[in-house]
């Protein structure tokens, strides 16, 4: 349940997969052994996801790697047939590569955020835990994200 | 959500994810390694000290707890690690294993399916059944129990049947027998709970167990408790079908 959202924001933070499951085992002892300190009535699985996306940003970071790891995924699956839900059947394999293209021309930060919010789908209390930052920032980084990437993609803003 | 969310999701949706590794093995041996600055000995002794005299330690598993090691299980067995044990009797009631009866009755009650006690082996002193939740095979040795073979309703027809509290100084080994996943506890007492017929765990209907082997056969969990060593439970897991 939890292991396998938080094996995926590891790689998606960590941009490896090695360093995504030393991530995640050493984020879950961490987390249990903090256990003590964490407010009973929070919800749980933000607050274990803070932990994982730590342990994996400093592994990204002691790497000096670049994340990119789930767009290179979904570009192999994006040209595949193997549609996994009728939304997806739905959005042809043009589609698929241009909004490929379009995320990958974000900066690292917008690409973030739309990665977790919608590839991940996590709330934005969630994502906010991910990637070390506020609520609110999330909102907005979201929004301005969204705007970012529908120009890249030559579509009118709203 | 406006249209580009909603085909950035369906993106997602495509995105080949690997499989997340199974770490429970790993953090569970980290967790279970005795922390440097107390000698595990010590810890048995004031462990056993504690069954002994029967402290009435509370019960406290923190909702988190219970979160962070639920993949820490086997089949609908989960397993929680604690601190300290509760005070709690040494053997299952035969409130808690139900009804005597025979096996046929017992399959019928049943609901799941329920494996024939091992091959090769006399057979059980007892069989008793909980409507839908459990059989069990009691082997006695006067007042006690000496050999526990129970079988519960695997993860997906009813979700968490059997809660094990376990103390830092149970080992818990991870095994495959015959393709199934399995669980053996052995090294000192934990404390087993059984789902009861409201849907919940009593906290004072436990009881402490020894050394134990769990397997998820999917459509049911078994549980053999005994003074046995692993290679004996897993023989005897075998012999059952």
């Amino acid at each position: 349940m939890h292991q396998a959202i938080a094996f995926r924001v590891a790689l998606v933070v960590a941009g490896d997969r090695g360093d995504a499951e030393e991530a995640v085992q050493d984020g879950f002892v961490k987390a249990y052994r903090a256990l003590d300190r964490f407010r009973e009535r929070a919800p749980f699985r933000p607050w274990l996801l803070r932990i994982v996306a730590n342990e994996a940003r400093n592994r990204r970071r002691s790497a000096g790697r670049r994340a990119g790891l789930v767009l290179r995924a979904a570009e192999a699956a994006a040209s595949g047939d193997a549609a996994s839900s009728p939304e997806a059947a739905a959005l042809s394999h043009a589609r698929r590569a241009e909004l490929l293209a379009a995320l990958g021309s974000l900066d690292e930060r917008d690409r973030e955020v739309l990665v977790h919010r919608f590839l991940l789908a996590l709330g934005e209390e969630e994502t906010a835990a991910a990637l070390g930052i506020r609520r609110g920032t999330v909102k907005s980084r979201t929004s301005r994200a969204l705007e970012r990437l529908r120009t890249a993609l030559g579509e009118e803003t709203r | 959500m406006n249209g580009l969310e909603r085909e950035l999701r369906a993106l997602g949706t495509l995105v080949d994810w690997p499989d997340a590794p199974d770490v429970a093995p790993v953090v569970v041996e980290r967790l279970a390694a005795p922390r440097p600055r107390r000698r595990p000995s010590r810890r048995l002794g004031l462990a056993l000290v504690a069954v002994l005299l029967a402290l009435a330690v509370a019960l406290a598993v923190p909702p988190a707890r219970t979160a962070i090691l639920d993949w820490l299980g086997i089949g609908s067995a989960r397993i929680v690690h604690v601190d300290d044990l509760p005070s709690l009797p040494l053997t299952a009631s035969a409130q808690l294993l139900g009804e005597k009866t025979t096996l046929a009755d017992a399959r019928r009650r049943a609901g799941f399916p329920v494996a024939a006690p091992p091959r090769g082996e006399p057979g059980p002193d007892q069989i008793r059944v909980v409507d839908g939740l459990r059989v069990s095979y009691v082997w006695r040795n006067g007042d006690r129990i000496r050999l526990l073979v129970t079988q519960v309703p695997g993860l997906l027809q009813r979700g968490e049947i059997l809660r094990k509290l376990i103390p830092p100084y149970v080992k818990i080994e991870r095994l495959t027998i015959d393709g199934e996943g399995a669980v053996f506890l052995s090294g000192g007492p934990h404390a087993v709970f059984l789902l009861d017929p409201h849907g919940s765990f009593r906290e004072d209907r436990g009881w402490l167990a020894g050394s134990t082997l769990l397997v998820d056969r999917g459509g049911s969990t078994l549980r053999i408790e005994g003074a046995i060593d692993r290679d004996q439970a897993v023989e005897l897991a075998r012999s059952m079908t």
